[in-house]
Order: C-alpha cells, then structure tokens, then sequence
C-alpha cells in the first residue's frame, strides 16, 4: 500500500561554507498542513528542494508517498506541486498559457486538458482573466496563479515556500483558505516553509521550528504554546489593598507598577477572568481594566531558539524583486 | 521517461517561446536596428569603395548571408542571458521541479532561441528584399536556410547557457555576449572573403563554427554553389552536439 506520508530521516545537507540542514528527522502525516517556520537563512527552502529532489542530500534518507527520494526523484516530481518562494509564471504568457504550458510538461493527455485547466482557473477564481498576459496581474492573482500551477499534475502533496510573502493582508487570507480547501477537497498533504508566525498559526496543522539547520521541535500550534507556560493577564486597580487581595485569593504578581497594575500567570485565562473579577468584587476591589496576553508563536521561537524572528533585509528584498518583475514586464 | 515524454518537454518549449513571440514581436523590430545599418550603410559605402573583391556578387549579395548569421548569433548568444533572468525570477527552478530532464530543459531552451532566430532572420531578409538585394528564395533554399538558423541559433544559445553558470550576473553575461560575438564576426566571412585575411586570422576563422553557417547560407541564397554545403552542415552539426553535451552538463550548476 502507498503511504501518504513524508518520511525525512537525520537529513543533513552540506554547503562549501555552511551546513544548510542539520539532522533533521520528521515525519509529515497524510492530509495534514505542515509548516516549516524560522527566519530567513534557517534552512527552510534547502530543506523542500530536498524534498523536492532538486538537489541531493549530504546524507540521511527521504521517502515522500512511499517512494525513495535518491532511487526514484522523477517519480516523486511527478506527484508533487511546488509554489516557489520566487516568482514562477511568467508574464510574457497568459495565464491559461502558463498552466498549459505545465500541463505538457507533466504529460496530461490532450483528452480532458482544456476542461481539468479550465476547473483549476475556477478554483482560484482567475478564469475571467485566464487569457490576459500575466504581466498585468496584481501580486495576489500572481500568486494564485502560480498555486493553480502547481495544482496542474493532481499532485499528492503540494509544497509552498512563503506563499503569502509580499500580499496584503486580504490577498494572504485568500491563500490560506485555498490551501485549506485543497486540503479539505483532495486531501493533499501540505507542506509550507513560512517566517510568519501568524500565517504559520493559523493555516497549519503541526508545526517543526527549524533554526540555523536543525529542527528544535514539532507540535501543534497550540501545543507549542502551552510549553511557553501560561496566559498572561494585566489588571488595573486603584482601590487600596489590591495586590493583598490579588495574593490573598492565591495568586502572585509578576510585575508592579506604581498605578496599581498587576501581571498574573494564569492557565486558561479566558475562562477565568469573569470568576477572578467576581472575587476581587466579593473583596470590594474595583477592577477598571482587564487584558489578556496569550503566548504567541514568537514566544515559543524566542524559547527554543533565543531569539526573535525578525523580518530581515531578505525578506525586503524577495518583496522588491516581485515588484520590479512587475514593473520591468509592464 | 519514455522518448515521447522527452520530445513532449523539449518542444513544449519551444512552441511557448512561439507564443511569446506571438503576444510582442518589439524584440524582433528592436534587433532589426542594427543588420539594417550593416546592409543599407555598411553595404551602401562598402559596394561604392569595391576594395573587397566578392567575384561575380555583388557586395551587398555576398554580406547579406552574413548580416544574416550575425543577428541569428546575437540573438541566441543573449538567450543565455534570459535564461540568468529567468534563474533570478525563480522560473528555472520552477521548471526543474518537473520531471522533465535536465537535458531535455537545454535542448528546449536551445530550440526556443533557434525559433526566436528563424524569425529574426526573416525580419533580416525582408530588409535585403526591401533594399534590392537579389537573392535565391526558392522553397529548398528557405527551408534550408531555416533549418541551419535552427542549428546555428541553438548552438550559440547552448554556449551562453554553458557560460552562465560561470558568470553568473547578467550584467556579466552581457559583456561576454559582446566579447564573444563580435571577434567572432570579424574572424569570419561574413563581410569579408577569406582570402584576404591574414594567416593567423585564416586559421581562427577556418575553426570559427560562423565560418561555416555563413559560407552554407551564402551557397544556398546567393551562389547556388552547394559544393562544401555538406562540409558546411557536418561542421555545423558537430559544433551544435558538442555544444548542447556541455550546456547539459553545466546546467546543474547554473541554480547553486
């Protein structure tokens, strides 16, 4: 039986000056959206062109749907659809030109190609503009196209590097939900690198940190951020005695601040607020303010790695070199 | 990957260089600018001077094939150049990740610049028709013309695409694209015969694959002397395989 899974065992891959990916061991479950996250030069996009078999490991194994990524790299090719970081159609065709042109690559009969284009246009809502060159698509239809180009071979899983770098937030929301519907639909097994921390935790399923190489964790969003500890809940109170109670009902602050602010650690804030607040008031305390901080993905970052994500000069860069694609072809 | 398969890649690209073509021809006209200036300028003053003695042609009919495989050459020695752009955009990598082979990529690319030199060379005779030059276009002459600007074209497009992962930057690739082609076209008989060059320029332009294309073309649309065509072709032939092997084997390298 085939199996659906990624299958990526102590990977490394080696550069004249640099050790790209490190050790890395993972496994990816049939249709789930998986995500690769951490900054720019961490390793993300050498790790899916290894995947990809566009280039070989320095050593460890790969086995993609059940095939061997080192004996059979055609093979994996033929069941996988990539959506590069960079751009990937190109503005001199059409859109339908630019899908057709790899449906030919990939070998779908004559028979039934203008109808399977034509339904993948529809899915990503691009088939009005199907027939204008590309050059005068906005950076979002760019995208979709190139999605919709990677859907052309029906592949088994779909690899995504940074699909939503450069759109606005609008355009981006549009990517994911598509994602999720392929997911829903074909059960294709997703795989995306992303620095994102909020596209990484809203669109995936599991997520693997990758830092300077290696892979320092995998859970579920929500699972990496319960190991960063509680919720953090501010409080604002001017009535006298306020941190006696707070400490009396058994919590302790963590910071102080003169105008009577207190940060408490708690677990499950958001249940808790209405019954602290009920409490205090029982006590007589005046609560004038509430906010709760949940831990974030950078939190969770910050904990394994030491350091923040930071959208660096490269990330800059990647956005320029989409505008000036656009604005040299126009 | 059956013979088909690879076919089916190589020429898939070809006909969407086609389309390309198809959608803006101002590539076309932009490199119309400068054969024109060789054939109605150049050829104008070089006819009145007749210190280049071209036998029974006349001057203008002896440069035309030559002006001819001069803008076919530019054009497939500057393909390399789009292909380094297309590496910048990321399409390259895109059109790895399919599984089509390497080889069959190359072959497609050098194809598409054959293509895109067919119609350049097309624009290129109209211009001789236009200004008077009188030449032989009968179907077997156009159709061979064609065919070896086909070779030609994918040759000198193999040779870009085998330096590019040396120089890497188009800027480079643009001053070796100069640097290549146009010792290459004085070293040749293009504009002149051999027979008045030097001894050491003699012998580059006798190893000078344009030597050859020139020399064919010229039998074909003007001379109707096909007595070295088949010498002609075979050079032709070699240069193009030997060119396509090496731009196949560095083309790995090309993404890294």
């Amino acid at each position: 039986m085939a199996s659906n899974e990624i299958i990526v065992q102590n990977l490394t891959k080696d550069y004249p000056r640099v050790r790209a990916v490190d050790d890395v061991s993972l496994t990816v479950k049939g249709d789930e959206i998986f995500g690769l996250l951490g900054p720019n030069g961490a390793g993300k996009t050498t790790t899916i062109r290894l995947l990809l078999t566009l280039i070989r490991p320095t050593s460890g194994r790969i086995n993609v749907l059940g095939i061997d990524a080192l004996s059979q790299p055609h093979k994996i090719r033929q069941v996988a659809g990539y959506v590069p970081q960079d751009v990937s159609v190109d503005g001199e065709l059409t859109g339908y030109e630019n899908i057709l042109m790899y449906a030919k690559l990939y070998g779908l009969p004559r028979r039934g190609r203008r109808e399977a284009i034509d339904g993948i246009l529809d899915l990503l809502e691009l088939r009005d503009r199907a027939h204008d060159l590309v050059r005068t698509y906005s950076g979002g239809m760019m995208r979709r196209l190139e999605i919709a180009q990677a859907l052309v071979n029906r592949p088994k899983l779909l690899f995504l590097d940074e699909p939503s770098i450069g759109l606005d937030p609008g355009a981006k929301r549009v990517i994911w939900g598509l994602v999720r519907k392929l997911r829903a639909e074909f059960g294709t097994v997703v795989f995306v690198n992303t620095h994102d921390m909020n596209e990484a935790d809203l669109l995936c399923d599991r997520i693997g940190i990758l830092d300077r190489g290696r892979l320092v964790t995998v859970g579920s969003p929500a699972e990496l951020k319960a190991t960063v500890g509680g919720d953090v809940l501010s409080l604002d109170s001017r009535s006298p005695g306020f941190l006696e109670h707070l400490k009396a009902l058994g919590y302790r602050p963590l910071a102080e601040s003169p105008a009577g602010q207190a940060e408490i650690l708690v677990t499950d804030g958001e249940h808790l607020i209405p019954h602290l607040l009920e409490s205090l008031q029982a006590r007589g305390v005046e609560v004038e303010g509430v906010a709760l901080e949940r831990p974030s993905l950078d939190d969770v970052f910050l904990k394994y790695t030491g350091a923040r994500i930071e959208a660096g000069d490269s990330w800059k860069e990647a956005r320029r070199t989409r505008r000036t694609f656009r604005r040299m072809v126009q | 990957m059956s013979v088909r398969r690879y076919l089916q890649g190589v020429f898939t690209l070809a006909e969407f260089e086609l389309r390309k073509i198809r959608h803006d021809t101002s590539q076309i006209w932009l490199r119309l600018v400068q054969p024109a200036l060789w054939l109605i300028i150049f050829g104008t003053v070089f006819s009145q001077v007749r210190g280049i003695s071209s036998g029974p042609l006349t001057y203008r009919q002896f440069m035309t094939p030559g002006i001819l495989a001069q803008s076919v050459m530019f054009v497939a020695i500057f393909y390399g150049i789009t292909v380094v752009w297309e590496r910048d955009l990321g399409l390259l990598n895109k059109l790895l990740s399919t599984p089509v082979p390497r080889s069959a990529i190359v072959l497609g690319k050098a194809l598409s610049a054959g293509v895109r030199g067919v119609f350049q060379a097309v624009a290129v005779l109209g211009i001789a028709l236009i200004i008077r030059v009188r030449l032989s276009l009968d179907l077997q002459s156009v159709l061979g013309v064609f065919i070896i600007i086909i070779l030609f074209g994918m040759c000198f497009a193999s040779l870009s695409m085998s330096l590019a992962p040396i120089f890497r930057t188009r800027e480079r690739m643009m001053g070796i694209g100069q640097a290549i082609t146009m010792p290459l076209f004085f070293a040749s008989n293009a504009i002149y015969p051999l027979s008045l060059m030097p001894g050491w320029l003699r012998a580059i332009a006798v190893v000078n694959p344009l030597s050859y294309v020139v020399d064919a073309m010229r039998a074909l649309l003007v001379t109707g002397d096909f007595s070295s065509l088949g010498r002609d072709l075979l050079a032709l032939l070699i240069a193009t395989t030997a060119m396509i092997v090496l731009a196949s084997l560095s083309f790995k390298k090309i993404l890294s």
